[in-house]
């Protein structure tokens, strides 16, 4: 019974879920379906934060773990899911998706996501992953009438699958090696038993990361992302590029530092590979994009290797920047897409954005934050999360990443801010937009609110993100 | 001494106005502009009334806990090489908004708003005593920048804006690693503490080399000096003269704060190419701005040369020539900011920018005439104002260490009189051109009472250097005690 106290979000948003399945028929209005989820994910998150003191860390025959890092992040996908249920709203109404079952998959993988960051087993851990990318596949492709919907679900699918199966393959591999899929089993057994060149081992640790870098789209298995944020409803791609990556890089952090810890040389060396293809590809190819969602997908895989900066070193300080770094950007990239979200089909197109400064200030001025937050540029959060992952890089050693790293954000700096030139500096084309809707608006004041307080006051978070 | 802080009180002032201009100053946005700067003025009163100029302490210190976790604390506090700056960037602000008054008709709101935060960035820069601080301004300063030339800027405003920042941003993260270098070396990010701790020669290379991308852009030292004529050219008047006046300054400050104190054995390896380099934007800047046809471009590339004398008296490492390398800094946000004042002053009128369109001024406009030849004569060096000081100290400088380098900058002031002056004749002398027949282009109340502070300035720094170069002299002493005793160990090698 105690160990139920572990996963208590992960039951109220399940439960959540489930009774939103039941009265589907009865739920018409996106509206009040989104109130409902907003409420579970805040029940989640306060659950989880009353009952973290209670009971042990570590429960269900040391499967699941119910440290300060699961709640760290737990915390994160319960905004994520809140955020994204609000931004939802209005593409709901318009593209006559019906709400209940669109909330329950929504509420499923958040779910997953937080079972994912709290395995302490490999098993458990590809359960809460799988959970999160199932319920993920169906969301891309929600707006069934859509072609491009369609066919971003099943590029979504075959390539997610086949990361899964890579995943799973590496799973089986280091459990014929150790003998355990539990992480401090497999740790001990490495070290016990000096296991740490044995061949299959490593290729198994290999094939971990790589399933892993799937799910945080870091190059080169990245292809999935522009395909799929654009195909999705706005909405989607927002909770993707926040929740998803998050989720995936809450698993690397704790497979890598927990399970894999003696192998640290092995998947560092991956790992400084991914981050690097990831910040130069994602940071050139976003510089010729038109499509908003598929610029901002481009930018999502270049800072998935920034996140990846933190890791790398495999220190406690260095998880913990990366674990800042994923708070403040699904905050940001939500903030981003919200924008996008609240402009309708206009937003979807840089062309969109022409004069919005003068028909939209406050729109423009929010939009101006969150790219410079984007870009990196302090007062911004964007900016104290970046210096955290980068000052650990130097920290371990990797100054030539470092300053790749700074010279993509200069890169980077060239597509974000060419949307506050289309903003600030031409002329309005075509009708000012309407007014945002309230829900968008509230989800927009929150991501401000992070996005300013994490900038001027960079140690706000310090005190939640426990290593694992 | 003091019951508030007033370093931080002066610092964020305007961003405060700012956000009260943003959400409440649709129609009062001047009038509260114009209240927020000479507040700003009024309440940095203290700084300049009660320092100490005989000691080469930071004063007004502030010290804050802000980030534990990088050892990180939120530290303000100014010395005689500070405190000149920050008078500067308040005085400027506050003529800025002046000029500003009838040139800018569109978004009234967001361009005051800009212009604060702009405020804000430069007060705060010269206030910070940590790296991370300066470095946080530093980079606070790029955005409304780029929104004031881009949004309000010439024809070819959004070219520039992104050069501008492209530029920039470039320099700057570099100079963003080598802050994390330093953190991780040494700990912390204080200037005091990184002064008294003596780094490794062959990292202060490297640190050397970052910090460099970073100041030299902002100079701009040649050949990164590009982005400098399109910005100053495209940008609306009040830009042109923060840009002129405190923007390149920060490159220079940059040198003063961190390279010479923290960087000491470094500056020896890379003595000679920076003392090359800035001969070289000397004479190239002059020979380019001779050949200028546009009135904002031509003072623009001026800048150049002059910026190439104040990194010459920087680095040549003497008293002299440091002294007049600060001073010649305040001059030249003085001169070149009262030269782009009474440029974007005659635009407003005639809209056209080409000396070629001009002449004959001086009876069309001869309040204007005045202003404009006070100024000339002030940037081409003439006795009794302000940049003949400067010069002198810093060719006086260059003369003692390196007397063939003292001679490539007296070349540079006689090409700098003659562009300046050149100019002076297209514009001034002359029939008065049929175009500008009819037009109102004398100057009216406002735009004298914008001018006058600085003419004020020019004569009495021109007059009585002592009420700058006395704030300067302990702290420069104190910086020359560091840099010789690197210069020595490097002797000896």
């Amino acid at each position: 019974m105690t160990d139920l106290i572990l996963i208590v979000p992960e039951l109220v948003l399940v439960g959540a879920a489930l009774a939103l399945i039941l009265i589907a028929r009865h739920v018409e209005r996106a509206p009040s379906a989104a109130t409902w989820v907003v409420v579970a994910a805040v029940a989640a998150m306060g659950f989880g934060w009353a009952f973290s003191s209670e009971g042990s860390q570590i429960g269900f025959r040391g499967t699941i773990a119910g440290d300060g890092y699961a709640q760290f992040f737990k915390t994160l996908f319960a905004a994520t899911l809140a955020l994204a249920a609000l931004l939802s709203v209005r593409h709901l109404d318009a593209e006559r998706v019906p709400p209940a079952e669109y909330y329950a998959l929504l509420l499923l993988a958040s779910a997953g996501m937080m079972l994912a960051a709290s395995a302490a087993d490999l098993l458990i851990l590809y359960l809460g992953l799988e959970l999160m990318t199932l319920c993920s596949y169906v969301l891309v492709g929600i707006t069934r009438d859509r072609a491009i919907s369609n066919e971003a679900a099943v590029k979504y699918f075959l390539l997610g699958s086949f990361a899964s199966a890579l995943l799973l393959a590496g799973i089986s591999l280091a459990y014929g090696v150790t003998g355990a899929t539990g992480f401090a089993a497999i740790a001990s057994a490495v070290s016990d038993r000096s296991l740490g060149q044995h061949p299959v081992l490593l290729v198994g640790v290999a094939l971990v990361a790589v399933g892993l870098a799937f799910k945080i789209a870091a190059v080169p298995f990245h292809a999935w992302a522009p395909d799929a944020y654009q195909g999705a409803i706005a909405p989607v791609a927002a909770f993707l590029a926040a929740g998803s990556k998050a989720a995936g890089l809450a698993a690397l952090g704790r497979v890598c530092l927990v399970a894999f810890a003696p192998e640290q040389r092995v998947w560092s060396d991956i790992l400084v590979g991914l981050s690097a293809l990831s910040m130069a590809i994602g940071s050139l190819i976003a510089v010729s994009q038109t499509n908003m969602k598929r610029l901002l997908a481009y930018s999502s895989i270049a800072h998935a290797g920034y996140a990846l900066l933190g890791l790398i070193s495999g220190t406690p300080e260095g998880a913990a920047a990366t674990m800042t770094y994923a708070f403040i950007y699904a905050f940001m990239t939500l903030g981003a897409f919200g924008i996008v979200i609240g402009l309708g089909q206009r937003g979807e197109n840089l062309v969109g954005y022409h004069g919005l400064a003068r028909t939209a200030p406050w729109t423009a001025a929010l939009m101006f934050l969150f790219l410079l937050s984007l870009t990196g540029i302090p007062p911004t959060a964007g900016f104290a999360a970046k210096f955290g992952v980068i000052l650990s890089a130097v920290r371990a050693g990797y100054v030539v990443l470092a300053v790749l790293a700074v010279v993509c954000s200069v890169v980077s700096a060239f597509f974000y801010l060419r949307v506050a030139v289309l903003m600030y500096m031409t002329e309005p084309e075509g009708a000012a937009p309407g007014r945002l809707p309230a829900a968008v608006t509230t989800a927009l004041a929150v991501a401000a609110v992070v996005t300013i307080l994490g900038g001027i006051f960079p140690d706000t978070f310090a005190a939640w993100t426990v290593p694992p | 001494m003091t019951t508030y802080p007033i370093l931080t009180a002066t610092t964020f002032l305007p961003v405060v106005g700012a956000a009260a201009i943003f959400l409440f100053g649709n129609r009062l946005a001047r009038w509260m502009a114009l209240a927020t700067t000479l507040t700003t003025l009024a309440v940095s009163a203290p700084l300049y009334l009660r320092f100490d100029k005989t000691s080469s302490a930071l004063q007004f210190v502030e010290t804050t806990a802000w980030i534990p976790s990088w050892n990180v604390v939120y530290g303000m506090g100014v010395d005689g090489i500070s405190l000149p700056f920050i008078f500067l960037s308040a005085v400027l602000s506050v003529l800025c908004v002046g000029a500003s008054w009838t040139a800018v008709q569109t978004r009234v709101r967001e361009f005051y708003a800009a212009l604060l935060v702009a405020e804000t960035a430069m007060i705060g820069l010269f206030a910070a005593t940590n790296l991370f601080l300066f470095y946080v301004f530093w980079e606070l300063m790029i955005v409304p920048l780029f929104l004031l030339i881009g949004v309000w800027g010439g024809a070819g405003r959004i070219y520039a804006a992104v050069k501008f920042l492209l530029f920039t941003l470039a320099g700057s993260v570099l100079m963003l690693v080598g802050l994390i270098a330093l953190l991780y070396a040494t700990g912390t990010l204080d200037f005091r503490e990184l002064a008294r701790t003596r780094l490794g020669v062959a990292f202060q290379a490297w640190l050397f080399v970052a910090f460099l991308a970073a100041f030299a852009v902002k100079v701009p030292m040649f050949p990164v000096h590009t982005w400098l004529p399109d910005a100053h050219t495209e940008a609306p008047t009040a830009g042109s003269v923060i840009l002129a006046g405190i923007l390149l300054k920060m490159g220079a400050y940059g040198f003063l704060r961190i390279s010479l104190p923290i960087l000491p054995d470094a500056i020896q390896l890379f003595l000679r190419p920076m003392l090359a380099l800035s001969a070289a934007a000397i004479v190239y800047g002059a020979y380019v701005t001779l050949a200028q046809t546009d009135v904002k471009r031509l003072i623009a590339y001026s800048s150049i040369s002059h910026m190439g004398f104040v990194t010459l008296g920087i680095f040549t490492l003497n008293r002299s020539g440091l002294e007049g390398a600060i001073l010649q800094m305040i001059n030249h946000g003085i001169i070149t900011g009262a030269l782009f004042l009474c440029v974007g002053m005659i635009y407003e009128r005639t809209h056209t920018r080409e000396i070629a369109d001009y002449g004959g001024l001086s009876q069309l406009a001869p309040i204007y005439s005045t202003f404009l030849a006070i100024f000339c004569l002030a940037a081409a060096g003439f006795p009794g104002l302000n940049s003949f000081i400067g010069e002198f100290l810093i060719i006086s400088g260059a003369f003692s260490a390196w007397p063939w380098l003292g001679a490539v900058a007296v070349w540079g002031v006689a090409l700098g009189t003659t562009y300046i002056l050149w100019l002076y004749y297209r514009v001034v002398m002359g029939d008065a051109k049929s175009g500008l027949r009819g037009l109102r282009l004398d100057l009216n109340a406002r735009e004298v009472a914008t001018l006058a502070p600085l003419v004020l300035l020019a004569l009495v720094i021109g007059l009585y250097p002592e009420y700058v170069l006395g704030f300067l002299r302990a702290s420069v002493a104190q910086l020359l005690v560091t840099v010789a005793a690197a210069g020595e160990a490097a002797g000896r090698l």
